[in-house]
């Protein structure tokens, strides 16, 4: 490290031994300065532990919001249903067959050719006549069922004591009237084999 | 470079040995990578694709709610509501039969016997227990299900079309089958009726949606609504009128059709017998669709308006113009008679349409050049659909200009060896009723497009002149006379304060089996009011009765009743001016 200096020195006229002297390059000591090292884990852990908090909230939230969401929306289902159960309600109430079943149950009857009274003059157009009750079927005709629904009737002609047994239940008597024709053949076997054992 | 430094620690060897070790150690990894890769990817992707959406990934369909059909004021010929179908899985619910059989007898009130075997099937995991249940109600069931501890019941979406109005404008509006419409305005209107199904993927945990999750959504696209010009008030009334009609006069079927004299909008079209929308499969096919439209009929008498107004417009005749009627007119075939015998008589023009009488309206047609009566006609509006948007419409047949004989023009004169439909016809006379100039009907409010392509609606109605607005005239005072009580021959069809315009028609109606005239008419009336300012034409018909009744006794008495509830319910009064004293006799 000593060896080049004499070197130059040497070479260069020692005019301005004093300047060049003093504008010599040395090697300045190692300065260590030590930064404080907590402030900067505080904030990075700050930060960490920030994020992941702040994530887990958020995540919880967003949880949070499909519950809810889940649970509007099936609420909105199920007001939507019943708005549109109470829509057909109001159309069924407002069916014109309803009213004028209604009406002629009160006892109202049809009007005949209308009338006008001019309010200025009173004076009256057209023929006003009074209201006669005249039959009028309102309700809507029976349909006249396609074949395959409105089988021809299956008679069965019994001739058997006017024994009456009623074993069924009170359970199947709706059934009974449904399969009126089937039972009935069952009845007239059942009858028969009494007349046999009475025989 | 020197190295001025020893390495420390030596056991690391030197960086190109460590480098090359931790390649083979990447290289090695990143070959396992690959292997799974290909094992994954190559060997059976799809299993593990499959895997990996049934956990947890839903993927539901958002059915698109189907438009409603509404009358002109809004209110709901057919609508949409939520529904849900009832399903049992028998394999949970065969222990506890009866008992869910009995709960499900007393809730939906569907058939016991059946639903206990539905409930006990073996071998099956899926029976319908009942289907188009309302939402609220099949929610209402299950949770009281799941109270009473039965299992497995559940639901799944099943769309309900409800006809709130039972078998009012059936006819027109058709129904739905179990997944497709099958006839009338809901088959010819689906596409915009139906709207398209969305859909929705999305993954979910413990029945919530994962936040952040896959979530692919489609939104369904709504059908629009229909509206049509029905007056469904109206409809019912002219329903139950016709139904009255047709059963007093033990006849075969009829239709009725209201129209708005100015816009063609057709407010009322009946028909009977018809059905319940609801139950279509309750009443037979015939009954199924529209009579008015779809049959063809010889319009008898009616038709008379049409010819005598055609020679008031050439000005070959007026309604004073006198002819002598012979008892009986031989032409080339056959021999014309009148409805009612009589002698030489004389009428003028307004007494042939007043007496309805066949030989007078033979005899005025005579005058008419070749060609110009089927010219008249067509311009009428016969022989052509008139495309409102019901399904199946007959053209009708007007014989066209080659196949027109004289004789055949004998008959077209007063309304046989030709046939219509109801609405055509009723837009015919419409014609005289509106001055003169044909409005076309429309049934559609807007504009709509059936399934042929076609746009119906409201939108584009057509209006053209068929006769003048002083021969329109001259034919309402002539049509005028035949509700006179004195004049004419239909006194039944009056409507008592206004002034009314109407004809009869009774005509031989040809049979299905023999394709000839068959015994059995057609009795019809058609007419508008107040005559002077028509607000209404009203077309009734009846097909076949058998209390020997004519157009003026069966459908004029109907026609009187339709017309005085329209002008109530719109609450036209009379005008008020004296009605037509044309002589009918010279």
């Amino acid at each position: 490290m000593s060896s080049p200096v004499p070197q130059i020195r040497s070479r260069v006229p020692r005019i301005a031994e004093e300047a060049f002297e003093r504008a010599r390059l040395t090697v300045v000591p190692r300065r260590r300065t030590r930064a404080a090292r907590m402030p900067f884990v505080a904030l990075v852990s700050m930060v960490l532990v920030g994020g992941v908090v702040g994530l887990l909230l958020f995540n919880t939230s967003m949880q949070q919001a499909s519950f809810a969401a889940t649970a509007l929306e099936g609420q909105s289902t199920t007001l939507a249903a019943r708005q549109q159960m109470l829509e057909m309600e109001l159309d069924r109430l407002r069916d014109p067959q309803r009213i004028a079943g209604a009406a002629q149950r009160l006892g109202m009857v049809q009007a005949c050719a209308p009338a006008f009274i001019k309010l200025g003059s009173g004076e009256v157009v057209g023929e006003p006549c009074p209201a006669v009750a005249s039959p009028f079927p309102i309700w809507p005709a029976e349909p006249k069922l396609p074949p395959e629904l409105n089988p021809a009737p299956n008679v069965v002609e019994v001739t058997a004591d006017p024994v009456v047994t009623r074993d069924d239940s009170a359970d199947t008597a709706a059934g009974d009237a449904a399969n009126g024709a089937r039972d009935g053949r069952k009845n007239q076997q059942h009858q028969q084999s009494q007349q046999n054992h009475q025989r | 470079m020197r190295q001025t430094r020893p390495p420390r620690g030596s056991r690391r060897g030197t960086p190109q040995v460590r480098l090359r070790a931790g390649f083979v150690v990447i290289a090695m990894v990143l070959s396992v990578f690959g292997a799974r890769l290909v094992q994954l990817q190559g060997v059976d992707p799809n299993s593990y694709a499959a895997m990996a959406a049934a956990e947890g990934l839903v993927e539901v369909d958002l059915p698109a709610e189907r438009g409603d059909i509404l009358d002109r004021n809004g209110k709901a010929l057919a609508d949409s509501v939520d529904g849900l179908m009832i399903v049992a899985d028998p394999l949970m619910t065969a222990e506890k039969a009866p008992e869910i059989a009995r709960f499900l007898y007393r809730e939906l009130d569907v058939d016991y016997a059946t639903t206990l075997n539905r409930l006990r099937e073996e071998g099956s995991r899926y029976e319908y227990i009942a289907r188009r249940v309302p939402a609220t109600k099949a929610n209402q069931v299950i949770a009281a299900a799941e109270k009473a501890k039965y299992k497995g019941l559940y639901t799944q979406h099943d769309p309900l079309r409800d006809y709130p109005v039972g078998d009012v404008a059936a006819n027109l509006v058709g129904f739905l089958g179990t997944d497709e419409p099958l006839a009338g305005l809901e088959r010819t209107f689906d596409d915009q009726l139906s709207g398209t199904d969305g859909s929705a993927r999305y993954e979910v945990g413990a029945g919530n949606r994962i936040p952040l999750g896959e979530n692919t959504v489609t939104d369904p696209v709504d059908g629009q609504d229909l509206q049509t010009t029905i007056d469904l008030d109206l409809q019912w009334y002219t329903q139950r009128v016709l139904r009255q009609t047709v059963q007093a006069a033990g006849g075969d079927s009829g239709f009725a059709v209201v129209m708005d004299t100015r816009t063609g909008e057709i407010l009322a079209e009946a028909d009977h017998p018809t059905f319940d929308a609801n139950f279509p499969t309750e009443s037979p096919k015939a009954d199924l669709g529209s009579r008015a439209l779809q049959d063809v009929y010889e319009p008898g008498s009616v038709e008379k308006v049409l010819t005598l107004s055609a020679l008031i417009d050439l000005g070959l005749m007026t309604p004073r113009t006198q002819l002598v009627v012979p008892p009986s007119l031989q032409r080339e075939d056959s021999p014309i008679g009148d409805w009612f015998d009589h002698g030489t008589i004389r009428l003028t023009l307004a007494g042939v349409l007043a007496k309805s009488s066949n030989i007078g309206t033979v005899l005025a047609a005579d005058h008419f050049k070749a060609g110009q009566l089927h010219e008249y006609l067509s311009r009428f509006g016969l022989g052509q659909r008139t495309d409102i948007g019901v399904r199946g419409e007959t053209d009708g047949l007007l014989p066209a200009p080659g196949e027109w004989t004289h004789q055949m023009q004998d008959r077209i004169a007063f309304g046989q060896s030709l046939s219509v439909n109801g609405v055509q016809m009723a837009a015919a006379v419409n014609t005289i009723a509106n001055g003169g100039v044909r409005v076309s009907p429309s049934l559609i409010m807007g504009s709509a497009t059936t399934d042929e392509g076609d746009v119906v609606g409201t939108d584009t109605t057509t209006e053209r002149r068929v006769i003048s607005e002083e021969a329109a005239r001259q034919t309402m005072l002539m049509m005028e006379r035949v509700v006179d009580p004195e004049a004419g021959v239909a006194p039944g069809a009056a409507v008592p304060g206004y002034r009314v315009a109407g004809k009869t028609g009774t005509a031989q109606a040809v049979g299905e089996e023999c394709a000839c005239y068959d015994g059995t008419f057609t009795v019809s009336f058609a007419g508008f009011a107040p005559a002077d300012d028509p607000k209404f034409t009203v077309y009734v018909v009846v097909k076949n009765p058998r209390n020997g009744g004519g157009g003026g006794s069966v459908a004029g008495p109907a026609f009187s009743k339709i017309m005085a509830y329209a002008l109530k319910r719109y609450a036209v009064p009379p005008t008020g001016t004296r009605p037509s004293r044309l002589p009918v006799e010279w």
